[in-house]
């Protein structure tokens, strides 16, 4: 019977079939950007400078990797940048204030996750549009963080909070295995959980998903809280990074850069499809694109217009796969 | 009465991949005449009035109006030939207000700015002559669903339209109100309009219309002067003569203990539901669209919400009270939006079935177990005959049948007491029926209560050990599963008056 010829190909087939072409196109840019690199501008490949993009990206990549179970699940986060700042002072301003670094980096991760908690409240108990919900607690907390700092960035550290986290393994910074573990548990959580797939079922259609009783409410509420947490991890690196806390750390431009890196690593901004995976490939992808095409002698302007013409190729991308589909 | 018709459409055809949706359907109305278009869902209605308002090109066929013969190829041509639909009031802009609702499609100008003074009072003099006295300056959304329907009409007949189609004009009006809007369907007729009215209700067309045509599967397949026939004939007409098929399941010969107790169920158009549902026995929930079927049982599971009433549940061998969330943790339930509610269409056959039941495939980490996944799929999909290339091809590659079988598969994995089945058979072949009511006989016999909703008596006829009969938001009797098609048919055709004490 066709039933059971099928099965054992289909095992090796991969499990979410036809969504790994994503990966596909943003690893085929990838390639094609390092290939230019290599050509134009071999100091590229120095090994200082690729760690230097390894740390660049980790920022960057872990909020991605936040925002990925958010949008796979229908809704977006425009919060996190602004999130993670104001995280970042606070755990900043106790450890100037003499506070144990430990407690300070809770306190940043705590909080940043509270902030994300109180959106998928909004979103997914009171039922407000993420768009807005997001965009109105960005300005919250990023006024907070200005009001709480008086636009003063705060530094003056404990030692040994840089030295564990500005630490290398192998000559590679703490901050990029943070980004790899990152990946690797959101990734079983999205791939290989009960969690997981409910976000791709409410994200794909949430009606369906309420009948075949998903926790509709409490899946999404959470995936928000996730982004929290994720934009809590970001401010400890890298208020460890620039030895300093500011309320300009998560200023509106790395909102486009979060975004843009997942829908670039192939995240669809419809919900429902997409990888933790590609997010960090994706952040990786607009690291490049931000800070090394000057590499090549790239003026800043034209730099931003080639960002936003590769984002604005895949959110077309992005829409000829779904009426496809 | 011998008089040409006003509105002829003949022979129009339409086709859509994989679905026939008009063959050489005709209608014809004259002036002054008011003709109800009645079919079951699917029918066909829709897809004719929207040939008829320049929505839908037809593949085959013609229109004439007054004897020349016309093309509708926009809503523009339909309006230029004074075509008007009076639609449900959902297509209402519900902030603006009563006036600018009423002129929504153009609104008048001076000098290229509205001129809000013409307009209140043009829209004033069109709600006069309705009979309806609506400040033109009130916002739509503070109005009621019949002061809404004046103002839809209103919109409709302010280009003093020749040939007006009313969409299911009553389906939330009260009785004044319905007396009201029946008035203005006489005032139009006397005033040589052409008129279609689309309704479920069978009663209201022997009020107000002269003579009704009948749809079933895109044939226009009977048309009666109203005085020739009776409800009874035209939901016959409806729903058609089909083979009944042999009986799938013997009645229940002895009902098991009582599973479900429902009373004083009230919301939306529910009113006052009492029943219960015994363990092993089907229950066929029998009335036509509209009736509060589909409505009674998503309310049963909290997918709409009760205003009133209690469910009991049998839990450790006693009825205990439950809330519709609980009874949805309990419930398998099929809706009869396949496509919208019941699949995850670009996921695999395999994430569609075990998607109820992932808490039980847990490892000792949290992650799901891949092979015991795999095997509650492939158990389902090699039980309930899935034609699938692998359980990881996506299930909106699947034929419909097959597709059902997956929306069944998910919840005989989640081993439910309690089965919600409605229209499950929608939309498939003769083969891939019969595979899905013998399911569903299974089903009882392995203990569960089962509740299917279907719009073919047939159907029910072949598996249903009792019938709670709908109408208009209430039971209005229970019948035997030993009742005839006929008994069936005039059971919902009457009118309301015989209230069971169930």
């Amino acid at each position: 019977m066709g039933a059971s010829v099928g099965q054992a190909e289909s095992r090796r087939a991969g499990r979410w079939s036809g969504v790994d072409a994503k990966l596909g196109v943003t690893a085929a840019l990838l390639l094609v950007i390092l290939v230019v690199l290599l050509v134009l501008a071999p100091s590229f490949f120095r090994p200082n400078n690729l760690v230097n993009v390894l740390v660049q990206t980790s920022s960057l990549g872990l909020m991605a990797v936040g925002m990925a179970p958010v949008m796979i699940a229908g809704g977006i986060d425009l919060s996190s940048p602004a999130n993670m700042a104001l995280g970042a002072v606070l755990g900043a301003m106790f450890m100037q204030a003499g506070g144990n670094p430990v407690v300070g980096c809770l306190i940043m991760v705590v909080a940043a996750t509270l902030v994300g908690l109180l959106n998928g409240v909004a979103v997914a108990l009171l039922g407000m549009i993420p768009f807005v919900v997001t965009l109105a607690t960005m300005t919250v907390a990023t006024g907070a963080a200005v009001w709480l700092t008086h636009s003063v960035s705060v530094s003056g550290f404990p030692d040994s909070f840089y030295d564990v986290l500005l630490a290398r393994l192998g000559g590679i910074p703490v901050s990029v295995y943070v980004l790899i573990a990152a990946v690797i548990i959101l990734g079983a959580a999205m791939n290989g959980t009960p969690f997981g797939r409910y976000l791709y079922a409410i994200g794909i259609n949430p009606r369906a998903a309420r009948v075949a009783r998903v926790p509709v409410r409490a899946a999404t509420c959470a995936s928000y809280a996730v982004s929290g947490l994720m934009a809590g991890l970001t401010a400890v690196l890298l208020s460890a990074r620039l030895g300093s806390a500011s309320a300009n750390m998560g200023n509106d431009g790395v909102v486009l850069d979060v975004v843009s890196a997942c829908v670039v690593g192939g995240v669809s901004i419809y919900g429902g499809s997409g990888y933790v995976t590609g997010a960090a490939l994706g952040a990786l992808v607009i690291t490049l694109l931000s800070n090394n095409l000057n590499l090549l002698g790239v003026s800043y302007y034209l730099n931003l217009m080639t960002k936003g013409v590769v984002i604005i190729g895949f959110v077309a991308l992005d829409g000829l796969r779904r009426r496809a589909s | 009465m011998t008089e040409a018709a006003y509105l002829s459409m003949q022979g129009l055809s339409k086709a859509y991949p994989g679905v026939v949706a008009l063959r050489a359907a005709n209608l014809e109305v004259r002036r002054g005449e008011a003709v109800a278009l009645m079919g079951a869902n699917g029918a066909g209605k829709s897809t004719l009035m929207n040939v008829l308002g320049g929505v839908t090109a037809p593949d085959a066929g013609s229109i004439t109006i007054d004897g020349s013969p016309v093309r509708l190829r926009t809503a523009r041509d339909a309006l230029a030939h004074g075509i008007a639909f009076v639609h449900q009031e959902l297509a209402m802009l519900p902030s603006m207000t009563v006036a600018e609702n009423v002129f929504a499609d153009g609104f008048p100008t001076r000098f290229g700015i509205v001129d809000g003074a013409t307009m209140r009072r043009d829209a004033a003099e069109l709600l006069v002559r309705l009979g309806c006295n609506l400040p033109t300056d009130l916002a739509v959304e503070t109005l009621g669903p019949g002061d809404r329907q004046m103002v839809e009409i209103a919109r409709a007949l302010r280009r003093a339209p020749r040939i007006v189609i009313f969409d299911e004009p009553t389906s939330s009006l009260t009785n004044n109100e319905k007396r009201r809007l029946f008035e203005i369907v006489q005032g139009l007729k006397r005033d040589g309009v052409a008129i279609i009215y689309i309704t479920h209700f069978v009663d209201e067309i022997f009020e107000i219309c002269d003579r009704v045509t009948v749809m079933r599967s895109g044939s226009t397949v009977a048309t009666r002067a109203i005085a020739e026939t009776s409800p009874t004939e035209i939901v016959r007409l409806m729903l058609g003569e089909a083979d009944s098929g042999e009986r799938l399941a013997d009645e229940a010969s002895s009902a098991g203990p009582l599973l479900l107790e429902v009373s004083g169920l009230c919301g939306g158009i529910l009113r006052d539901i009492d029943f219960s549902l015994r363990a092993g026995e089907i229950v066929g929930l029998w009335g036509l669209l509209g009736s509060g079927r589909t409505e009674l049982m998503r309310a049963l599971i909290g997918l709409d919400p009760i205003d009133a009433g209690a469910l009991r549940w049998r839990a450790a061998d006693e009825l205990r009270p439950v809330t519709p969330n609980e009874l949805h943790q309990i419930a398998g339930i099929v809706t009869e939006d396949r496509r919208g509610e019941g699949l995850l269409l670009p996921l695999s056959t395999r994430a569609n079935l075990s998607l109820a039941s992932l808490r039980s495939l847990l490892t000792p980490l949290g992650l799901i177990d891949r092979n015991k996944e795999e095997g509650l799929a492939a158990d389902l999909i090699g039980r309930l005959h899935i034609m699938v290339s692998g359980s990881a091809q996506a299930v909106g590659t699947l034929s419909g049948g097959n597709q059902q079988k997956v929306v069944v598969g998910r919840w005989l994995a989640t081993e439910p007491r309690l089965f919600l089945l409605d229209e499950p058979t929608r939309g498939l072949d003769v083969g891939a029926k019969s595979e899905i009511l013998k399911l569903t006989a299974a089903l009882a016999r392995a203990g569960a209560a089962v509740l299917v909703i279907s719009s073919e008596p047939e159907e029910l006829m072949r598996i249903c050990d009792r019938y709670l009969v709908m109408s208009r938001g209430r039971l209005t009797a229970q019948m035997p599963g030993s009742a005839t098609r006929a008994e069936l048919l005039s059971a919902v055709s009457a009118t309301p008056l015989r209230m069971s004490a169930a």
